[in-house]
């Protein structure tokens, strides 16, 4: 009998997790999109095989194939067909069994060749798609894995050694190489420019320290995952508030009575080290936001790494929804035939 | 307080909040739902969810398909109406729980607290039955759905007389699955293992949240609870407790989910 088509995990430093785009319409449950932190990069290796790259986190309507997130590198695995891959996201050294090969690029590994793919530099999570895609059941319409909830990918769970991964067979076709020329990647290196719209609760703040949250190089502390990130710097202040509110939200100048936590949402507890919420967020919260991350830099918060430095630029509504259709734009990330 | 016409405020590009107010309060949360339901009648172009807790309802769009200015005419166009949406679709949710069971004492224990029901008795100037009988004694409304898959928070509909329960000071390293707990008059819920800052209750043998949707009352969805029911509280003993987990795990448990209607005048004065 043929064994089923997979990759057969050999090491897994870090964190590796099956990611797709993520859930869509399930946040009403409290249950957030989880998904690729950095969405773009998944997208583009994905193209690079030849799969579906998806739509759009939480919006969309296709999660696209699935891939592997690995982050702060350091992965080795074999497959056990004729595979084509990419990787994409953070610099790091790829081989394919000791041969060095390139990253944004489509590479030919044959069946039982080892990928093996070094530490990240500059960045922190390198994406690996292969051609047909990862075929672990989908959990409510999508394959991702929500560490947390320990939902999807494979038994809700991060990647070990031993571990083996269904692939989908695979397209028969011959895919001719493809690349993605060095001017058109997203520059994954500090420092950092996070987009945000302001709101939904910044009017809770003085306006001296919405200009101070504007005008910071923020660092990015240890305290940072696929949940949320946390940042380094100065104090913010809020405004003051009537006493029915102290009653009713909390003692804490920054408590609001609970409402809705999204994608990208900023929230400040106490005014000290604001956390960006990432691709496994908490659905409601009693924080005051101060601002939103535009949602195509979440996928860029997902690159950062803790000490880094980091700003963040006010965008209009308008600006923002300029970027959004910018990066979805086909054209924005279409790989070239070598 | 109620704003005059509710606030929209933009959440990034993707999501806005429709504010109704800052407070938490049962006319508030009617006037939450009123909202989702009359938008869920003719539902515009390009929304994906609507997203209700206690007094804000959040909309996820695709703003390539409709825009905020686009999104918050058509809502100010229904909200002439809202006022008027008095009585709601409310099931009545019976969640039966071991009160003050050895999980939730044992994990008191390790967080330096030694007796957490004889504590939430002391500061209410009442005994631990004199908790339940509260507890277990009237109906909660459900005004918000999240923070972690299948966790709510619910406000008791008669608030004649109050238990309430200070968070932890310091918020717990984990808590067991299925902990019911309480904070201020708030009853929420740790589907699985979890951090968190409540005071703990009891313990439930229900699942409230099934991923892989293997039991019927999940026919619909991961999560059980909605905004909108309403919850009843049911006391069991250890027998008890015993014998409805192993009808959950054999997935032939029978959830207790009755239809019904809210009406707002049977719980707060007409104004």
């Amino acid at each position: 009998m043929t064994p089923l088509p997979s990759i057969v995990v050999l090491k897994s430093a870090g964190q590796t997790t099956i990611q797709d785009l993520g859930r869509t319409s399930l946040v009403k449950d409290g249950i957030p999109p989880a998904g690729a932190f950095d969405a773009l990069s998944l997208k583009i290796a994905n193209k690079l095989v030849g799969n579906d790259p998806g739509d759009w986190m939480v919006i969309g309507s296709r999660p696209g194939a699935a891939g592997l997130e690995v982050l702060m590198g350091g992965l080795s695995f074999v497959p056990t067909r004729n595979a084509v891959i990419a990787v994409s996201g953070a610099e790091a050294d790829v081989a394919v069994d000791d041969a060095p090969a390139e990253m944004w690029k489509s590479i030919q590994v044959p069946a039982g060749a080892r990928v093996s793919i070094g530490p990240s530099r500059h960045a922190a999570r390198v994406y690996v798609a292969i051609d047909g895609g990862i075929n672990v059941p989908p959990v409510l319409g999508s394959r991702a894995t929500h560490v947390r909830a320990r939902l999807g990918g494979l038994g809700g769970r991060a990647l070990r050694q031993g571990d083996v991964v269904p692939l989908e067979p695979g397209d028969p076709h011959d895919l001719p190489d493809r690349w993605l020329s060095p001017d058109r990647r997203p520059k994954l290196s500090p420092p950092w420019a996070l987009g945000v719209v302001l709101g939904p609760q910044d009017y809770l703040f003085t306006s001296a320290s919405v200009d101070t949250f504007l005008a910071t190089e923020w660092k990015m502390s240890h305290v940072a995952d696929r949940m949320g990130c946390r940042f380094l710097g100065p104090p913010l202040s809020f405004r003051e508030r009537p006493d029915y509110l102290i009653a009713q939200a909390g003692s804490d100048p920054s408590n609001i009575v609970d409402d809705m936590t999204h994608f990208g949402g900023i929230q400040v507890p106490s005014g000290l080290e604001p956390i960006a919420m990432g691709v496994e967020f908490p659905s409601i919260g009693g924080y005051a936001k101060i601002a939103t991350l535009i949602s195509t830099h979440v996928s860029r918060l997902g690159q950062i790494r803790p000490g880094d430095s980091v700003r963040f630029v006010s965008y209009s509504l308008e600006a923002a929804v300029a970027e959004l259709r910018a990066c979805l734009e086909p054209a924005s990330f279409e790989p070239a035939v070598v | 307080m109620l704003y005059d016409r509710p606030v929209h405020r933009p959440i990034g590009e993707i999501a806005m909040a429709v504010e109704v107010s800052d407070e938490l309060r049962l006319e508030h949360s009617f006037r939450v739902l009123a909202l989702k339901q009359a938008l869920e009648a003719d539902l515009p172009k390009g929304v994906r969810e609507l997203i209700p807790t206690h007094r804000a309802l959040g909309i996820v769009f695709d703003p390539l398909v409709i825009s905020f200015i686009e999104l918050s005419d058509v809502i100010r166009s229904l909200e002439p109406a809202l006022d008027r949406l008095r009585t709601l679709p409310s099931r009545v949710v019976e969640i039966p729980v071991w009160y003050d069971d050895p999980w939730s004492q044992a994990c008191a224990r390790e967080n330096g607290v030694k007796d957490n029901m004889e504590f939430l008795a002391e500061i209410n100037h009442t005994t631990v039955q004199g908790v339940i009988d509260w507890h277990t004694g009237r109906q909660h409304w459900v005004s918000a759905v999240g923070f972690q898959p299948g966790t709510y928070q619910t406000i008791p509909l008669d608030t004649s007389e109050v238990i309430t329960a200070p968070k932890y000071e310091r918020p717990r390293k984990s808590t067991p699955a299925r902990i019911v707990c309480l904070a201020g008059m708030i009853t929420s819920f740790y589907p699985f293992e979890s951090p968190g800052g409540y005071q703990l209750l009891g313990r439930t043998p229900l699942e409230l949240y099934d991923p892989d949707q293997r039991l019927s009352a999940f026919r619909d969805g991961p999560v059980l609870s909605k905004v909108g029911d309403r919850h009843r509280y049911v006391s069991i003993d250890e027998i008890e407790y015993r014998r409805i987990r192993t009808e959950v795990e054999r997935g032939s448990y029978d959830y207790r989910i009755e239809p019904g209607e809210c009406r707002l005048e049977d719980w707060v004065r007409a104004t």
